[in-house]
């Protein structure tokens, strides 16, 4: 067909035009399909870091957490309860004597209060599909040798008196009158005056006591305490870390899931453990490897990538076994819930909620406000920009490709002057200009989703990794990091996340259409030039 | 009956606060067959009445009719449709389509599209000589070529006018002799009426009748009674 050939005579002869064209949308349509597609991997990654509870099945999180302005209004028992499950008590009298080696683990849970696992059975099943008790521990581990010079405390030994009076009834009372009343007479009929020096001494030997006082001496028993005080010039050394007790029987929902078993697999039996890559790295740790906590030894059979980012240990065992190791049977201080929809997740929250006291619920906003880092500043600073961006980008390509097409068009004067005296049709003339423009829209197109895909390519082999900082408000292992002087004293998390660009259909059609849509618009305002072109003034211009 | 019949025609150009007029008052007649040459000096209003007359413009005044048809009263659509199907243009500059070969730019033109187009092609390129030069592009081929295969795009939808604006003027003498002979020819052979508008005095030599413009009105016709073959 002649117009084909005419389409194609034009596209090949004038290549370096069909090339800048091509080219200029090209660029146009690879730029919006990347930066839209970062955009989205962004948000992606950042939708899993602000709401990390969706990465382990979960829709709301329940525990008893005392913030530092909390514990002054706490009521005694609480307090109390808080304040057993931060303390620490190093008794190296009782770890052997000064010189010996020891090494000694010492297991709370912070400041995630514990409360009994049975709570959880009270749950109101139509508000929650699925849940996961487990047990976050912080553990203090230290080794060394026992002090020569550990401080000598002598306790007890102190004398306490007392004394203590009891009182007479009424009848004892009357007795006492009559009796009072019958020695006096008695006295008179010896003619002795009771109020004399003589009658008032023997009235109070021949009376009964009016009230009774019992005294008494207790005397506390001594004893000498040997207790660490303050920093030792010795070689003990402290280590903390994080312990996580998870309920092995749940594959849906935990502190950590089957599938983020990165190497080795996921707890099977008691005395297996996992542990974090990132500890696993900073320890040196390899599967098979053996770890003794409170004197039990675990073989590590797992290395986890941990996705709830707000709540991460650096261990991890079954239920039970974190259970024994702190002496806290049945406890649990973390609840993980999932509700039976969307729409019952805050009546979910309720529920459990009401269960026992003090108990805080934490959703997906709460999480959300605690994240900050690279990861969170990408994806606010491409939200705010990739609209503008691309703007910009359309309008410049669309600029391009119209100038080009209309100094294409400027150029042809002659030609399409020529063509309408000898009788070619306006329509024929626009036609013949929009599908110049539409094959170079689709060249344009093409190429743009080859570069896109290449550029994305390129960037996901560039391992990308942005990192969101969580905050972590476990008062109790800030306070003994802090105290103990070892590890971080911000206790925050940092997750890495590796920036994976993903392109979707939808986002290449886009960008696709940004490059065909602005060439057929671009060809389209030339066309209408070209249509107004009258043939003699047209050749009037080149005569 | 005339095949163009132009009466008291005007145009007129504003050009500031000052009025044009390119053609002014001009009747004329033009019958099948003719072979009219339009001449006068540069300014005269030469290409003016050629485009009125080739239904490439309207007049601002007065009637054209071409083959009974008042360019007055039709809409644009209709004068391209008339031009396809009733007029060859012979530019000066030749005003070949630089990306089309020879062939192609023949081709261009056709209104009416046939299975047998390419063959009508390459017949009408052998009656200007140029069958062996079909597939050449124009930057490839010589002014007389491009001229040759400006003629036979002209001939190629069978008009029965063919107007010709300085057809030589690009042209050494010997190929412009070559660019008239053809369209004397044309005249002669096929019945055309060609109308060509030149500034050689060679070309005169070729008319039935010549018309001289000057300021845009006719100052003289001159009638021949042969031309040469």
């Amino acid at each position: 067909m002649f117009y084909l050939r005419y389409l194609w005579a034009e596209l090949t002869r004038r290549w370096s035009k069909t090339l800048m064209m091509t080219l200029g949308l090209a660029m146009a349509s690879a730029i919006i399909i990347t930066i839209i597609s970062v955009s989205q991997s962004l948000s992606s990654a950042q939708d899993k870091v602000l709401n990390p509870l969706q990465n382990v099945g979960t829709d709301i999180m329940v525990s008893r957490t005392v913030t530092p302005d909390e514990i002054t209004s706490l009521d005694d028992a609480t307090k109390e309860e808080a304040l057993a499950d931060n303390r620490i008590t190093t008794d190296f009298s009782k770890l052997g004597d000064p010189g010996e080696s020891f090494s000694n683990d010492t297991l709370m849970p912070g400041s995630r209060l514990t409360f009994a696992s049975s709570e959880a059975e009270k749950i109101d099943t139509s508000l929650v599909e699925d849940y996961a008790g487990g047990l976050l521990l912080n553990v203090v581990h230290q080794e060394g040798t026992i002090p020569k010079l550990a401080a000598e405390i002598e306790v007890g030994g102190q004398s306490i008196g007392f004394s203590q009076r009891f009182e007479m009834s009424d009848e004892d009372r009357q007795a006492f009158a009559d009796a009072q009343a019958k020695a006096m007479a008695e006295l008179k009929a010896k003619g002795i005056d009771p109020n004399s020096e003589e009658g008032r001494k023997l009235m109070f030997d021949s009376m009964p006591r009016p009230s009774q006082t019992v005294t008494g001496e207790v005397v506390v028993p001594k004893e000498i305490v040997r207790q660490e005080i303050g920093s030792f010039s010795t070689d003990i050394k402290t280590d903390n870390f994080t312990l996580a007790g998870v309920d092995t029987s749940k594959t849906a929902i935990g502190l950590i899931l089957p599938d983020q078993i990165v190497e080795g697999r996921y707890l099977e039996n008691s005395g297996e453990i996992v542990a974090s890559r990132a500890y696993a790295q900073d320890k040196g740790y390899a599967l098979d490897n053996k770890i003794t906590i409170g004197g039990k030894e675990f073989t590590l059979v797992g290395i986890v990538e941990p996705k709830l980012y707000t709540m991460t240990a650096d261990l991890y065992t079954s239920l039970t076994d974190a259970q024994e190791l702190s002496e806290r049977e049945g406890k649990i201080n973390v609840l993980l819930v999932k509700a039976t929809s969307a729409d019952n997740v805050t009546r979910a929250g309720e529920n459990v909620a009401s269960l026992f006291t003090g108990a805080k619920v934490t959703d997906s906003s709460d999480t959300a406000e605690e994240v900050t880092g690279s990861l969170v500043s990408a994806a606010n600073l491409t939200n705010k920009f990739i609209g503008i961006t691309s703007v910009i980008v359309i309008i410049a390509a669309f600029l391009i490709v119209s100038l080009l097409t209309i100094l294409s068009v400027n150029k042809r004067v002659r030609e399409i002057g020529t063509l309408k005296a000898i009788g070619w049709k306006n329509a024929l003339i626009v036609r013949q200009i929009l599908m110049e423009n539409i094959v170079v829209g689709v060249f344009g197109a093409a190429l743009g989703v080859g570069v896109a895909v290449l550029a994305i390519a390129v960037l996901n082999q560039n391992n990308i990794t942005l990192s969101a900082t969580i905050g972590n408000s476990d008062i109790g292992s800030r306070l003994i990091r802090g105290f103990m002087g070892g590890g971080q004293a911000d206790a925050s998390v940092v997750a890495d996340v590796q920036l994976k660009i993903a392109y979707s259909y939808l986002v290449i059609l886009l960008g696709s259409l940004v490059a065909i849509v602005g060439s057929i618009v671009a060809g389209g305002l030339a066309a209408i030039k070209s249509s107004k072109m009258k043939p003699q003034e047209a050749l009037r211009n080149i005569e | 009956m005339p095949i163009i019949k132009a009466s008291h025609i005007t145009k007129t150009y504003r050009q500031g606060t000052k009025t044009i007029h390119a053609v002014h008052d001009v009747s004329l007649e033009i019958d099948k067959a003719d072979f009219l040459v339009i001449i006068g000096p540069s300014g005269s209003g030469k290409s003016t009445l050629l485009q009125l007359i080739g239904a490439l413009d309207r007049p601002t005044s007065g009637a054209i009719e071409i083959h009974g048809v008042d360019i007055m009263k039709v809409n644009d659509a209709a004068l391209t449709k008339l031009r396809g199907s009733s007029i060859g243009f012979i530019f000066q500059s030749f005003n070949l389509i630089p990306t089309l070969t020879a062939a192609q730019n023949v081709e261009a033109v056709i209104t009416k599209r046939t299975p047998h187009d390419r063959k009508r092609v390459l017949h009408v390129l052998k009656q200007v000589d140029l069958e062996h030069r079909a597939h050449h592009l124009p930057s490839l081929l010589s002014g007389g070529e491009q001229q040759r295969v400006a003629i036979a795009r002209a001939l190629i939808n069978e008009p029965d006018i063919i107007l010709a604006d300085e057809p030589t003027g690009n042209l050494d003498s010997k190929t412009g002799e070559d660019i008239m002979r053809i369209l004397s020819e044309l005249n002669a052979k096929q019945k055309k009426t060609v109308i060509v508008i030149t500034h050689s005095d060679y070309v005169k030599q070729f008319a039935d009748r010549v018309i001289e413009l000057k300021d845009g009105k006719i100052v003289a016709t001159h009638q021949h009674t042969s031309h040469l073959a």
